[in-house]
């Protein structure tokens, strides 16, 4: 099955998202909420594209989340799209001016240079919900958005250091704003306002896991030999070598 | 903001009530990711009447593509106010005149606000257009949830578009952009040139938004939510233009731009102003040479309420232009 995306003919399995072909093609479609491992959130809005299923009517739709159909036709920018993208940019780097990453280099990309008013409170984070998704997904949920519209937050329950949190940062690690904030020096982790201690490697003793996440991988992974008391380094190293022992 | 479907089986399952994208419909995969048939209770209500009688009578009623019969909830300025079911196609002149008995007060008609919150409001030269689903959608309107509000001529329709924009920022979840900070922006223009405080930018920046709501919002709350912005600056442009050009408001509803005064001449000393005013701004003055007490408001006390211009029966209290406006 194929679609045509700005006039390139693509291959697409059905239902695939718009935006996962695109990408693919190298057609690049900006987005802040999503995530390959993280689908479907549709938030920030701002990878719409137009398209027009065949025999059927053009319409404006979120590419990240929009399933493909045969000789769908894709177009990422035209004027309606440009003008949507540009209004889109100018609410966020309004609400987040703070905002590392993407978002100022899509701002200059789209040539958005002034901003409404800026919201009164101090914030970077654009609410793409990428963080909440990540650590719904582990099965976590220490985190979640409170309040809603303009109020809405992500934050921990009753804004203390949540008893869920196994310290993995991968909240951290998938946001696209640099928002939330974490540290770690040899001994210790903190991000949430909860501080972890760090297990060291048993072979080459760098500390690279918080017990808590550990004891999570224990009780969810499948394979039961993988050796948990090795740093990432260290376990690929030993299973690299269990690899080819047997030629020698 | 849980009443739209999606979110409702959001709810449902225990997750925060937010929208979910809809090109895969409910009824492949809904609640818990299985087909769901959701439907309003309106809805569901039609169906014994269809059942009972075939579908023919029931298509019979109503215009070529919106079928049956609707309830709206009639109220605002009108003589008779109620919950009304009246044929799709119904003109909103027969709603508001025959049903409603015409505007109370024998004030004049303005505007009409059909669909909810979220619908759009439509003038006087619009009492003609048939009540359906593709002509309301048409004039930046909406059936939706079957709200029909009346306004007289006391209704500024500037501040109508903010309380409706600063009721929705209220609503939205705040999950997509366009709808949590274009709502956000929106409000924020549209007090401003209640304020006086406007520019004649401001209007692009609302088509702009209203715009981006209209196209980019999730789900079907921020896609109407400009419909109150987008139906004022398209009937009302002018009110709009005086309040930013002439820092006037011509209904004297908004505060900083408007002052409210007695015409001496007009006024026969009833004193139902005086009992009306909720903050004591009427000051009463007893002399021997006049029939009855004379009345006149104290502008520093006065909030400009309106409940003077409300009780008066003839018309003797106006409003007036604010000369200095407020910083
Ligand atoms: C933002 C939003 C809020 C809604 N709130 C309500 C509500 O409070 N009560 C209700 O009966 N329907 C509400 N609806 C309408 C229902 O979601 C809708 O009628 C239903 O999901 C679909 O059924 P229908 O196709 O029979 O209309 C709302 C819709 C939206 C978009
Ligand atoms: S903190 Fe980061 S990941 Fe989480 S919602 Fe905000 S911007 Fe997105
Ligand atoms: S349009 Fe508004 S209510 Fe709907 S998902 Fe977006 S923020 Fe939530
Ligand atoms: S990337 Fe598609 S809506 Fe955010």
């Amino acid at each position: 099955m194929r679609i045509i995306i700005d006039g390139v003919s693509c291959e697409s399995a059905p239902g695939e998202f718009v935006k996962t072909v695109a990408d693919r093609n190298n057609i690049s479609i900006p987005s802040l909420c999503h995530h390959s491992a993280l689908p479907g959130l549709a938030a920030c809005r701002l990878c719409v594209v137009e398209v027009t299923p065949s025999g059927g009517k053009t319409q404006v739709v979120t590419s990240c989340v929009y399933p493909a159909s045969d000789g769908l036709e894709v177009s990422t920018k035209s004027e309606r799209i440009l003008r949507l993208r540009k209004t889109i940019l100018k609410l966020l780097i309004s609400r987040a001016p703070k905002a590392e990453g993407r978002l100022k280099e899509y701002c200059e990309q789209y040539g958005v240079v002034d901003s409404f008013k800026p919201a009164d409170f101090d914030e970077s984070c654009i609410l793409c919900g990428l963080c909440v998704k990540a650590c719904d997904e582990l099965g976590n949920s220490a985190i979640a958005t409170v309040m809603r519209g303009i109020q809405k937050q992500v934050q921990t329950a009753f804004d203390e250091a949540p008893h869920e949190c196994i310290g993995c940062a991968s909240c951290a690690k998938v946001c696209p704003t640099g928002k939330i904030i974490w540290s770690q020096d040899d001994g210790s982790r903190t991000i949430w306002n909860k501080c972890f201690e760090l297990v060291r490697c048993s072979c080459c003793g760098k500390p690279f896991a918080t017990s808590e996440e550990l004891t999570w991988l224990t009780n969810k992974s499948i394979d039961q030999n993988i050796d948990l008391s090795l740093c990432p380094t260290c376990r690929a190293r030993k299973t690299a070598k269990a690899a080819i022992s047997p030629v020698r | 903001m849980c009443g739209e479907s999606t979110a409702l089986m959001q709810s449902i399952e225990g997750l925060v009530g937010e929208p979910r994208a809809k090109y895969i419909r409910s009824v492949e995969r809904g609640l818990w990711g299985q087909p769901t048939v959701l439907n309003n209770v309106e809805t569901l209500a039609n169906v014994p009447y269809i059942i009972a009688n075939g579908s023919e009578p029931f298509a019979a009623i109503g215009t070529d593509t919106s079928k049956g019969t609707k309830v709206f909830s009639l109220v605002g300025k009108v003589k008779r106010s109620g919950l009304v079911e009246v044929p799709m196609g119904t003109t909103l002149r027969s709603l508001v005149y025959d049903i409603g008995g015409g505007i109370a007060d024998k004030r004049p008609f303005k505007a009409v606000q059909t669909g909810g919150p979220s619908g759009g409001c439509l003038p006087e030269s619009l009492l003609d257009l048939s009540v359906d689903f593709e002509s309301l959608l048409e004039h930046d309107s909406m059936v939706g949830s079957g709200g029909m509000i009346v306004m007289d001529d006391r209704s500024c329709m500037v501040e109508v578009a903010h309380y409706y924009v600063d009721f929705l920022c209220g609503e939205s979840c705040g999950k997509c952009t366009p709808c949590r900070e274009g709502l956000r922006h929106m409000r924020e223009i549209l007090a401003n040139i209640c304020k006086g405080h406007g520019k004649l930018s401001d209007l692009q920046d609302l088509e702009d938004l209203a715009f981006t709501l209209q196209e980019a919002s999730l789900c079907a709350l921020g896609k109407t939510a400009a419909n109150p912005v987008l139906s004022t600056l398209r009937y009302f442009r002018d009110e709009y233009e005086a309040h930013i050009n002439d820092k006037y408001c011509p209904a004297g509803i908004c505060q900083a731009l408007s002052v409210m005064q007695i015409e001496q001449e007009d006024c026969t000393s009833c004193g139902l102003c005086y009992k009306a005013c909720p903050i004591g701004a009427l000051k009463q003055t007893v002399t021997e040479d006049t029939d009855g007490p004379t009345y006149h408001i104290d502008a520093e006390t006065c909030t400009v309420c309106g409940s003077c211009r409300e009780a008066c029966r003839f018309d003797a209290v106006v409003a007036k232009r604010r000369e200095k406006t407020c910083a």
